[in-house]
């Protein structure tokens, strides 16, 4: 049952003026901590990706005093190390009409307008700051003959404004991040936690003062007191169990906030990678994404014949079936990540699916290997053929590759306002665990963009702004606050819950059977019927979570099924939140595709009548009623209008 | 920042052992020259003319041989010290151990380094013994353009038509071609002055070095053994000069 | 496929530890390594047995999370590999794979296959970054790069600090990954205010953490799962030895370190 509260308690504080000069504005306007004064203000920091680690390492430079946790054994592999494809920024180093304003439209009009414009203008003025940033730290981009930047189109965009270094962008930029953080850790304004994983969120006076956490290792909770909590803990597809983020990757740290009170903004924005290697069997733990470029020369097809199961060479040309070049004659191959996902997903539940499992279909680069010839195809895609090749065993020069679309990005997260702070005074969510910029759908080489803005170049103002205008220097709490003894005691209390309860089924069994459910149902596609039976779905299978699961060892000791518990745990009620929200929004926009709500050629229909808003949802204390909450998007720059890949 | 102390980092301490090393394989190189006069059928002449030249050095020789001495030395301390440091480094060893080829350059010769070297270590006393101060060999003079000189031609005749000897100076020689196939290239490796494109190259270079070292060094107990004059007419001969 | 898995089992950083061998079966051959030992896992876990603690995240060869010795080799036998890219279908079925934790002093084990390489952090902590703080970057394009140096500094970034290098050197020297990290930066010119600096305080780390010293072996790059060249070792001794001779004329004329 869905709730929609009475009076949205939200209020985004977007600074007034016209959207060129709000941020300008706003940093003129916002109240500052003097230098002598940052130090004895505690931060506390989650999470070490891009947003986490540029804003502690900020931070630190800034002069205060940060605490920055993460799961992880070291800053350096938070999961935004894994992103390849690069990191916009409007720079126009190439003199092809890029510009903030250009970013800023395209990344509107790539969300689905569902974003909320302020944000996405800034974050498009900052990109540049972003790309002259990293090149100091000494990350090695791309370069020209002349010792310039160099920039590739990427995403289908129109101009050439993604920076990238080999296929390691997001290692590089991390790599410089963490040597900016490490730099802060040697100067001793930056103290490192590893291997702790946040529980709860610690609320005294109804503002975020610090946080439980479990220690990996020795499986001791741990209590920390600050004036400020950051969030940038990272999006939650791996609710899907399969998907291309990390294993590790986790809602826990987001949702645990969202029960103490913050909003949890359009949880069913979601999106799905059309290029991945494809599921070999039920025991795989993740799928690997390969680079959108292979849609460049690769075409995709599957058989004519519904469940044919000949060897894709003795399938003869006549009687394949390239369905993307059929259905969209104009971009062909290259028609964006959604739609080229769903259109790959509707082959295979209709029964054209290829490969052992028949969800996979082909791309094949035969035409492009006669075309260009083998060395060409090399050059340009030999360490992907190579991957590949490890991975499944076959040559993609012999055979067409097998792809299938898989779950990669969230766009949804924890609700924000202008400055970056959730509802709840005092926290912070930053990068891919907010919801702010991405609309419904995030472009390619935009997510690199938004962490590192919102680290390096927002959260050193806005943050300042808070702490100046609050009285938590008057009011210093210690980890001996009730409030810290009462979130330890309900840390322990699930823990005790989930190590005692000794049932048959693993934490893994109920992860991967979520997935499912996740998949099939909150997916790529989703209908009515399909999202009821999910939520019905998902509550049962929590009652059995609760009731029948094994978790094993004990909870002094390092023990991943443990960790691996209350995450799924969490999965269990974000999931139906998901659900819910999918449910609730009647329309199809970006990354939430509604069956329903479609045009005639098969395309996502907005209705920007009743759903241009961002739908915000609040912990009631039950799962499985939210109370929504309403922020209306207001479009004065970029116009509403339909997308068109005809 | 505290002064580094370079000659205590662990990279300080290998650019010594490299430039000792180096030291020792330039004393090695002009050693088998000298050696090498030993082949040609002249009775020995070339080879007393080169020991009595070197022996007439007076105290540059001293000088010579306690610089040799010291990089001997150094080399040898700091050998022993990587080797306890990779105790030290991994108290507990792996159950399974195996290389993974390729690019590895870890090799019989590179994993013996220090037996190769204590054995070398080990040799040195003797030969000194031996022919440096000429005990348990047969002493004589000889006169060598014009001039009275140690036979030490007689020496090695003698000491190499002992097979024991001949084919343990073999072995050592041997095991010295094992030490330099991985010891000269790793002192250029060590002293930084590598780049990538030249690291196979003088990895080739290495190995055809050691292997000329080696050869050269075991061709003069083989051909004392089988093909070398009699020392007792040697003697005879000498004696009738 | 089926494997016999032998695996090194230790219940904390001060217990003892010692090898189990556990039966596997049902393992296909697209399945990689740390997916046969969550197969182990799930098997032990319903047994009641406690699962074998193992490291990994990304499962796709760039977090460097994951590191075992497989067989006698740093993520195995295979080249430019990590242990989460390493499949199952390498191996012979029906043999028995061996599997340890990376050893060596400066990485100690946590519990059975975890280790702790911590002094990796400190030693990028010491010197391994460009002193630059967030906003006082110049216009990317105003300090030019030429591109074979820029493809060369990024040659030696692609390190993923896994640590396979150390677990690999006979010695358990840690050179490669210092070396990978002073050499980026030695290229760059972004990289030249704190050079000296960088290369005595990361070198001088390396040697307080313990690890043991470089035979030149280059086991290490044939262990390296992203192909990181020895010559980058050579470089930082060059680099050393510039920083050591520069340090003390600097501190001679009066300047300081």
């Amino acid at each position: 049952m869905i709730k929609v509260a009475e009076e949205s308690i939200l209020n985004a504080n977007i600074p007034d003026g016209p959207i060129e000069s709000k941020w300008k504005t706003h940093k003129a306007n916002i109240k500052l901590v003097s230098p002598a004064n940052k130090r004895k203000y505690t931060v506390i920091v989650v999470g070490t990706g891009l947003a986490g680690g540029a804003a502690a390492a900020s931070l630190g430079e800034l002069g205060y005093n940060v605490l920055n946790f993460c799961i992880q054994d070291t800053p350096r592999r938070a999961h935004s190390v894994a992103a390849q494809g690069g990191i916009n920024a409007a720079k126009n180093y190439q003199n092809d009409g890029d510009s903030v304003w250009r970013l800023f439209y395209d990344t509107v009009k790539g969300g689905d307008f569902r974003a909320r414009e302020a944000n996405v203008y800034r974050l498009a003025e900052l990109s540049t700051n972003i790309i002259d940033q990293c090149a100091a730290q000494g990350v090695p981009f791309a370069r020209e003959y002349g010792g310039t930047l160099a920039n590739r189109s990427f995403g289908g965009a129109q101009v050439s404004r993604t920076f990238y270094a080999r296929g390691q962008t997001g290692q590089q930029l991390l790599l410089g991040c963490y040597s900016s953080l490490m730099r802060q850790v040697d100067a001793g304004r930056v103290k490192l936690f590893t291997r702790r994983e946040m529980l709860d969120l610690v609320l005294v006076d109804g503002a975020a003062r610090g946080i439980v956490c479990r220690n990996l290792v020795t499986g001791a909770v741990e209590s920390y007191a600050a004036d400020a909590v950051l969030l940038a803990t990272g999006g939650y597809s791996t609710v899907f169990f399969l998907s291309t983020n990390a294993v590790n990757c986790n809602v826990t740290a987001a949702w645990r906030c969202h029960k103490k009170g913050a909003l949890f903004a359009n949880p069913c924005y979601t999106q799905i990678h059309p290029t991945c290697i494809p599921l070999a069997g039920e025991s795989q733990s993740k799928l690997t994404l390969m680079s959108e470029s292979l849609r460049n020369d690769g075409r995709v097809w599957v058989p004519k014949k519904k469940g044919d199961t000949r060897p894709a060479s003795e399938i003869p040309e006549g009687e394949r079936d390239y369905f993307l070049e059929r259905i969209y004659p104009a971009f062909g191959n290259l028609v964006p990540r959604d739609i080229a996902s769903r259109a790959a997903k509707r082959m295979c539940d209709t029964g054209y699916g290829v490969g052992g499992t028949g969800y996979s279909v082909y791309l094949d680069f035969g035409d492009a290997i006669q075309r260009l010839g083998r060395d060409v195809v090399r050059d340009r895609y030999g360490n992907l053929f190579d991957m590949y090749h490890e991975i499944t065993g076959e040559s993609p020069y012999e055979m067409p590759m097998r792809i299938y679309p898989a779950p990669h990005y969230t766009m949804g997260g924890l609700w924000v306002d202008y400055n970056l702070m959730s509802n709840i005074p005092g926290l912070h969510v930053l990068g891919e665990a907010n919801f702010s910029d991405h609309g419904a759908n995030r472009l390619g080489a935009s997510a690199l963009m938004q962490g590192l803005a919102d680290g390096y170049f927002v959260i050193p103002y806005t943050l300042g702004h808070y702490l100046a205008g609050s009285d938590v220097l008057k009011n210093k709490v210690t980890t001996d606050h009730p409030a810290f003894k009462a979130s330890v005691a309900a840390v322990n209390e699930q823990t005790k819950r989930l190590v005692g309860a000794r049932g048959k089924r693993t934490v893994r069994d109920f992860h991967w059977q979520l997935g499912r459910i996740m998949w099939d149902h909150v997916g790529m596609a989703r209908n009515e019927k399909g999202l009821e039976g999910a939520i019905r779905d998902i509550r049962a299978l929590r009652e059995e979570f609760w009731r029948d699961v094994n978790v094993g060892g004990s909870d002094g000791d390092f023990n991943k099924n443990l960790e691996f518990a209350g995450r799924v745990a969490d999965f269990m009620e974000q999931g139906e939140l998901m659900a819910l929200d999918a449910l609730h929004r009647k329309e199809s926009c970006g990354g939430h595709f509604r069956e329903e709500f479609q045009t005639p050629e098969g395309e996502a229909r907005r209705d920007d009548q009743n759903f241009c808003y961002v739908g915000a949802w609040q912990w009631s204390g039950n799962a499985s009623e939210p109370v929504l909450h309403k922020e209306d998007l207001e479009f004065d720059y970029v116009h509403l209008a339909q997308r068109s890949y005809k | 920042m505290s002064k580094p102390c370079f000659l205590s980092s662990t990279i300080g301490r290998k650019v010594i052992a490299a430039i000792s090393g180096l030291a020792l394989v330039g004393f090695i190189v002009v050693h088998l020259a000298g050696n090498l006069t030993l082949l040609l059928p002249d009775g020995g002449a070339a080879f007393n003319a080169y020991a009595h030249k070197l022996a007439s050095l007076g105290p540059l020789l001293w000088v010579a041989r306690a610089g040799l001495l010291i990089f001997f030395l150094a080399h040898v301390l700091l050998a022993i010290g990587v080797r306890l440091d990779e105790k030290r480094a991994r108290p507990d060893g792996y159950a399974l151990k195996a290389s993974k080829g390729g690019p590895s350059k870890q090799t019989l010769s590179s994993r013996s380094m220090l037996v190769t070297g204590l054995v070398i270590l080990l040799f040195i006393p003797f030969h000194v013994w031996m022919f440096t101060l000429n005990k348990g060999t047969p002493h004589a003079m000889v006169e060598v353009h014009g001039t009275l000189v140690k036979d030490v031609y007689l020496a090695v005749v003698t000491a190499f038509k002992d097979p024991v000897k001949a084919w343990s100076y073999v072995a050592v020689m041997l095991l010295l071609g094992f030490h330099l196939r991985h010891g000269f290239w790793s002192a250029f490796q060590s002293l930084g002055v590598l780049r990538p494109k030249w690291t196979p190259a003088l990895y080739t270079v290495a190995f055809v070095f050691a292997a000329l070292m080696a050869v050269g060094f075991i061709a003069l107990p083989v051909y004392m053994l089988y093909f070398g004059p009699n020392p007792e007419t040697l003697r005879v001969a000498v004696a009738g000069h | 496929m089926k494997f016999n898995v032998k695996v090194w089992r230790q219940s904390g950083p001060n217990a003892k530890g010692g090898f189990k061998q556990y039966a596997v079966d049902g393992i296909l051959p697209e399945m990689s390594l740390l997916e046969m030992l969550d197969v182990l896992n799930e098997q032990l876990t319903k047994q009641g047995e406690e699962p074998v603690a193992f490291d990994s995240d990304c499962r796709e060869g760039i977090c460097g999370t994951c590191g075992l010795v497989v067989d006698g080799m740093a993520h195995g036998s295979r080249l430019k590999c990590t242990t989460c890219e390493l499949r199952m279908r390498h191996f012979v079925d029906g043999g028995t794979v061996t599997i340890e934790p990376f050893r060596a002093k400066s990485f100690p084990v946590i519990k059975d296959l975890v280790v702790d390489r911590g002094a990796f952090d400190r030693i990028m902590a010491a010197g391994g970054y460009v002193s630059v703080n967030a906003g006082s970057a110049p216009d990317a394009n105003a300090v030019l790069v030429p591109k074979d140096i820029a493809e060369k500094a990024m040659d030696s970034a692609a390190c993923i600090g896994c640590g396979a290098c150390v677990a690999a050197c006979p010695n358990a020297s840690a050179s490669l990954f210092v070396s990978a990290k002073i050499t980026q930066f030695s290229l760059l010119p972004q990289g030249q205010a704190e050079r000296e600096r960088r290369a005595l305080r990361m070198v001088g780390q390396m040697d307080q953490e313990g690890f043991g010293n470089c035979s030149n072996h280059a086991e290490c790059e044939a262990a390296c799962p992203k192909g990181i060249s020895i010559s980058n070792i050579a470089t930082m001794r060059r680099e050393y030895m510039r920083a050591a001779r520069l340090h003390e004329e600097r501190a001679e004329a009066g300047g300081g370190g």
